[in-house]
């Protein structure tokens, strides 16, 4: 019986990696009805992602496949899925989760690199160029105030954020 | 004089200073005072959260600081901060926990959310604070023979259990502040679908596909131009389509407009103030049809 | 006062105990305790030679207190008391022990200890024999006759059985007409045949033959003599206990004489009321007149008078051949007195407007099942013939929608059973009426589990019905063709759907019936989480409650198919029965007592006794007593444990028995582990024990164990008088918290035991001297993994001092 359970368990261990985390914790409840694939708008574009499949691969705890792959990056955060599930499995949030994870394993698509560098340097996800900047008043619009760059920096200190975008950068 | 503290964000003072330009001048207008507050940052919308959802909700909880020193409540244009900020306040204050762990980050800038102000889409303020009926009065321009699609986007909606706008399967606050205005809202199939926005930049191709969708849908319907919230869904459709020519080959001059330029150009404000030669597609046809 | 003369028998089971206990040693200590005047050792006392020398000792005035070791005290001590009680002793001044599975054989292997515990034991029994006192037998007259609320499948069956055995019976149903569901749906799976269909062999007034199904109209059920039909009747208030309740009935007026009435129909010809037929899914209109069709009893017309003009028309009274008709009749109170109330008021379909991407109640060709059933019926409103509500056109397309509003934890997250079946019926009919229609059920699971289930679902495929695995995300609607598009991923496929459909038919969840919750308010009953009426053990005892003489049947429990329902009904029914056979109701006074003088009418017993059977009565102008019905007192000791003031006691249960126990069991160690005395409720709690010593398991003899009806029985500082006593540790071990026999003792036990630990900290006494476990008759393994874990806990937190010393 002992042994059994050793064998099975690096696979038990990845739903509760999820669910254990902010967001991941309704994971188990999935009975695969696929409401949140049919509500989906990214599922019928392409088959690249569904979301039901995800849930599926990380239950079954196919946690390389699920982390390295591109399938997570896809969800276009609509909450479709998550309004319409019968077992109230709060799927988009899942998937949130299961990028943080990717991320805290280095996986981080260039594109999320780049929000994350806009807003250690500016307090912006999408940096202002001058150039608008200096047409404001010709708008009609108000300077823009200063942003709180030092508080975030602070925040994203304590969250060790600063650290995650270095392990990307370390990485080949 | 009700007062707001506006919360822009990023993509509107970077990409969409028509939306800002219309928003003010419109809400001024109406007896809105707008007060920009310093210190604000990214409200960290989806994007963010993907990389770390306690600090997304962390940095979310600090803007609100900022307005609840101010003894402000927030409102937003932008419904993704709309989203992450409304989000953020509700889950803070539902949950005792969540709430010790995020101000226990907060605390390295000395900040800590009590939970104390309200977050709003600048829709509430119209519907609640200004009203349909001052609302009609101030109309002064002829919207009825303009037939819009509208896009509130997602995250105006959902998820439904933290935001409490609106019904997220038969919501009708936008289209009946769309019909106060003159205009007629019409249906076109898919209404309430995503537009594909989150994923440009990492899946251009996918997001073209979906945006392409809604540009179809709102044609078949007769639609004169599409009315959106969220400068990400307006960026898609609008640029969107110039990249629909491209790829697709297909041209279909929809016009994108922001609800708040339909709004100041309903309310009488001239169209010169509202920086429209920043949209992609021309407005032209929806300016004529309102004279 | 009679003096107390113990008699003290030692079982030693063929000499295997003297194997290991030392039965002269056990002679000799019992010889000596105070008021013992007879000691006798035999292989056994429960019956043969053994029993005759107990009840010899009785008869003979040697002894008025009897105490038995004898094995398997459960089933002996049955026929003991049996025995005792003949011969004209009371049979609660008999106390029975078991040295085998509680001394013996869980300490075999430390023999001298398992002596010294006998000892004890034997002391303990001792003392509370004599303390015990006569209880007497009670009897409670109960009425030879039955209520049955809902006249559905169920409830008819119910009350035709019991009228059968010869009881009055009243049929109380609040439509106008029987048949509940039943008379909608048509036709019931896996026959595909009459859904009104009863059994009822004896009632049969016209045949002798053992024909097996009668249709209800012919079924005889209206002649049987002592069944009482009320239609349009609903119930409004019970009062009295079980055996004589007073139920208020209320009967609304159906505005037409049952006696004349012919049923010509010609009322409904110049009715001039219109309205949309309900009963019919909308898809026609009916009379403010009306009957059903097809009808099931009575066969009596009756007025909606939410649509009636009444007498500002009269048309029917005036074409009316028999004046039948009586537009003046008023809503009428009748009282019943019934010994038994079943109720079976079954179920009805979730509203799906709430799951608002299917558009149900917006798009009119957006039905569910129970509205298909009537439109397949050819008596139904389309006289057989599927169509779209919207247009009346063929109906070429459809769809099915499996768990809507089932397994869905927004809404009711169980299963509702019957659903699939019920979907696969109406497919089943659909090609089989007509043969081209193109069917699509989607489904999250098939569930087919009964008896001819599996092959009915077989048949259908067969058929050339269509499955989707997929749950459908959204029902739209083409805007030019006005026809339905369903959105659903083919799980297998992998491929996404867009279904087109004429008519879409949903397969909503089964719900509790309109009313539940007032009814289970009138009748004290409870409701389990879904909101259906909560069966006493799922496993054993469906069709009771916890309360006496009412009973549940049908879907009022939970949703169910018809073979199914008739089960259960004939089970309620044979339940309902027994209880009313004998006309009376016997008791022992084994219940709670008040002593009034000491009661502070605070109110805690009545709101804590699970059964409802303590209520508060006025002794002077403004001060109220509580006082404990013995009828409906069913001896927990929940309220004694409850009681602040000690006003309250258990009559074979009483804290002077208690501590006389803890003391003898706590007066003799002969072992150098610290002794643990075990409190055990009757129920689980002891039979562990006992299992744990009949399989043999060894735990150490310094464990002493005593029993109590329920833990609930005890107060925060009985624990603390155990260790006055001398426990070093204490064990209470109780049914699981949710599976308590008593409903709520265990949980009640589990709180004081946490505020007795506090207690313990603030005198110095470490807590962990004092644990509950929970656990069943098949845990005894667990049992005495506790008894191991406690000695060893207590081992190393070393001796308890006491302040003051004790």
């Amino acid at each position: 019986m002992k042994q059994e359970k050793e064998e099975t368990t690096t696979n038990l261990a990845f739903s509760d990696v999820i669910t254990s985390r902010l967001g991941g914790e309704t994971i188990t409840l999935c009975y695969q009805c696929g409401t949140c694939a049919s509500s989906c708008p990214v599922a019928r574009i392409t088959p690249r992602f569904n979301p039901r499949e995800i849930i599926k691969l990380s239950l079954l705890g196919e946690k390389d496949e699920v982390l390295s792959g591109d399938a997570i990056w896809l969800c276009c955060s609509c909450y479709n899925c998550q309004e319409r599930c019968p077992q109230k499995v709060e799927i988009a949030d899942v998937i949130y989760a299961l990028r943080n994870i990717a991320v805290k394993e280095g996986n981080i698509p260039n594109i999320y690199s780049e929000f994350a560098d806009g807003l250690t340097n500016e307090g912006r996800i999408v940096p202002i160029s001058k150039f608008l900047e200096k047409k404001r008043p010709d708008l009609g619009l108000p300077p823009l105030k200063p942003v709180g760059v030092d508080a975030l920096r602070k925040i994203l200190s304590v969250t060790k954020f600063d650290k995650i975008k270095q392990e990307k950068k370390e990485a080949p | 004089m009700t007062s707001y503290a506006l919360f822009l964000g990023c993509t509107i003072p970077a990409r969409q200073p028509s939306y800002e330009a219309s928003a003010r001048r419109a809400l001024t207008k109406l007896g809105i005072e707008l007060v920009d507050l310093a210190n604000m940052t990214c409200c960290a919308p989806p994007p963010v959260q993907s990389l770390d959802l306690e600090t997304g909700l962390s940095i979310a909880a600090y803007n609100i600081c900022l307005a609840e020193e101010a003894d402000l409540n927030i409102v937003t244009l932008c419904t993704g901060c709309f989203e992450s900020l409304a989000m953020a306040n509700t889950m803070l204050k539902e949950n005792e926990k969540l709430k010790a762990r995020v101000n226990q980050i907060l605390s390295s800038t000395g900040k800590e959310f009590k939970g104390s102000k309200e977050v709003k889409h600048y829709l509430q303020v119209l519907l609640n604070d200004v009203g349909p009926n001052r609302l009609k009065e101030n109309v002064s321009k002829n919207l009825s023979s303009l037939k819009v699609a509208s896009f509130s986007g997602c995250h105006l909606l959902r998820p439904s259990a933290l935001l409490k706008f609106d019904d997220p399967e038969k919501p009708h606050i936008f289209d009946d502040l769309i019909e106060t205005l003159g205009a007629k809202s019409i249906w076109y199939r898919h209404k309430l679908k995503c537009c594909g926005g989150l994923l440009r930049g990492y899946a251009d191709d996918v997001a073209l596909a979906i945006a392409r969708e809604k540009i179809a849908n709102t044609t078949k319907a007769g639609a004169d131009c599409i009315v959106t919230l969220c400068p990400f869904c307006f960026l898609t459709l609008d640029l969107g389509q110039v990249l629909m020519k491209s790829t697709f080959h297909e041209e279909y001059n929809m016009p994108i407009l922001h609800y708040s330029e339909l709004l100041s150009l309903a309310l009488g404000i001239d169209p010169e103030e509202l920086a429209l030669q920043f949209h992609k597609i021309k407005v032209y046809s929806v300016l004529n049809k309102i004279g | 006062m009679d003096e107390i003369k113990v008699g003290v028998f030692l079982s030693d089971c063929g000499n295997q105990l003297s194997e290991i206990l030392d039965f002269d040693a056990l002679t000799n200590h019992v010889k000596n305790i105070s008021s013992v005047v007879l000691v006798e050792r035999n292989s056994e006392f429960w019956r043969g030679k053994g029993l005759r020398t107990i009840l010899d000792a009785v008869k003979g005035g040697k002894i008025n207190r009897v105490v038995v070791a004898e094995s398997l005290p459960k089933l002996s001590e049955v026929n003991i008391v049996q025995a005792v009680e003949e011969i004209g002793l009371n049979p609660y001044l008999v106390e029975v022990i078991d040295l085998k599975d509680h001394c013996a054989w869980p300490h075999r292997d430390t023999p001298s200890e398992a002596t010294e515990k006998a000892k004890a034991m034997l002391l303990a029994a001792i003392e509370r024999a004599k303390l015990l006192e006569p209880i007497e037998k009670l009897e409670f007259p109960t009425l030879k006759s039955a209520l049955v609320i809902g006249g559905g499948i169920a409830g008819m069956q119910t009350a035709v059985d019991l009228a059968d055995l010869g009881f009055e019976v009243n049929l109380v149903e609040k439509a106008p007409f029987l048949g509940g569901l039943a008379t909608r749906a048509g036709r019931f799976f896996p026959t595909d045949d009459c859904a009104i269909c009863i059994q009822s062999p004896a009632s049969d007034v016209k045949t002798i033959t053992h024909t097996s199904r009668k249709c209800v109209y012919r079924s005889g059920l209206s002649q049987i003599p002592n069944l009482n039909i009320l239609t349009n009747s609903k119930v409004v208030g019970v009062e009295g206990v079980p055996g004589n309740y007073k139920v208020t009935i209320e009967k609304k007026p159906r505005y037409v004489n049952e006696l004349k009435c012919v049923a010509c129909d010609l009322c409904t010809t110049v009715c001039p009321v219109e309205v949309p037929d309900k009963y019919n899914a909308n898809l026609k209109t009916r009379k403010a007149i009306y009957m059903r069709v097809p009808n099931v009893h009575p066969p009596v017309y009756v007025i909606d008078e939410s649509a009636c003009n009444f007498h500002d028309c009269a048309k029917c009274v005036e074409i009316c051949p028999t004046d039948a008709i009586e537009l003046d009749q008023k809503s009428e109170r009748v009282t019943l007195n019934v010994g038994s109330i079943t109720v079976a008021t079954g179920f009805q379909e979730f509203d799906s407007t709430v799951i608002k991407e299917y558009h149900y109640n917006d798009y009119p060709d957006v039905i569910t099942n129970l509205e298909f059933a009537r439109m397949i019926d050819g008596f139904g409103p389309t006289g057989g013939a599927i169509i779209r509500p919207s247009d009346r056109k063929p109906a070429k397309k459809i769809v099915m929608i499996q768990c809507v509003g089932s397994r869905d934890r927004r809404y009711n997250p169980y299963c509702s059973s019957i659903c699939c079946m019920i979907s696969l019926k109406h497919a089943s009919l659909i090609k089989t009426a007509y043969p081209e229609t193109d069917v699509t059920i989607c489904y999250i699971d098939i569930r087919t589990t009964g008896r001819e289930h599996e092959y009915y679902y077989e048949r259908a495929r067969e058929m050339g019905i269509k499955f989707v695995k997929g749950r459908p995300s959204e029902i739209s609607r083409d805007p030019d063709t006005g026809r339905l598009i369903v959105d659903v991923e083919d799980e297998l496929l992998k491929r996404f759907l867009e279904l087109k459909a004429d008519l879409v038919v949903l397969a909503p969840a089964m719900v509790p019936a309109e009313g539940t919750k007032e009814l289970a308010e009138i009748l004290g009953l409870e409701l389990d989480e879904d909101g259906f009426f909560k069966e006493y053990n799922a496993k054993l005892r469906p069709t009771e409650t916890k309360l006496r003489g009412i009973y549940l049947c049908g879907g009022a429990t939970f949703p169910k198919d018809a073979p199914t329902t008739s089960l259960h009904a004939h089970s309620a029914a044979l339940k309902a029965a027994k209880f009313l056979i004998t006309g009376k109701i016997v008791k022992d006074q084994r219940t709670a007592v008040v002593n009034e003088e000491y009661c502070g009418d605070c109110e805690f017993c009545p709101v804590t006794c699970p059964y409802g059977a303590i209520s508060l009565v006025s002794t002077t102008e403004d001060h109220f007593v509580a006082r404990v019905s013995d009828l409906l007192c069913e001896g927990c000791g929940i309220c004694v444990g409850t009681c602040p003031l000690n006003a309250i006691e258990l009559r074979h249960s009483r804290p002077s028995q208690m501590l006389a126990q803890m003391k003898a069991l706590m007066s003799v160690n002969g072992t150098s582990k610290p002794l643990v005395l075990t409190i055990c409720c009757s129920e689980c709690g002891h039979t562990a024990v006992d299992s744990s010593g009949m399989a043999m398991m060894q735990y150490p003899a310094n464990v002493r164990v005593m029993k109590v009806p329920c833990t609930g029985i005890l107060q925060v500082h009985q624990f603390l008088e155990a260790f006055k006593a001398g426990a070093q540790g204490v064990m209470v071990v109780g049914c699981k918290s949710d599976g308590c026999h008593y409903e709520a003792g265990s949980q009640k036990a589990e709180k004081k035991v946490e505020l007795a630990k506090m207690l313990l900290k603030e005198y110095g006494i470490e807590p962990e001297r004092l644990e509950m476990f929970s656990m069943i008759y098949i845990e005894g393994d667990k049992f005495a993994e506790a008894a191991r874990t406690m000695t060893d806990r207590l081992k190393k937190l070393g001796q308890l001092q006491l302040m003051g010393g004790s």
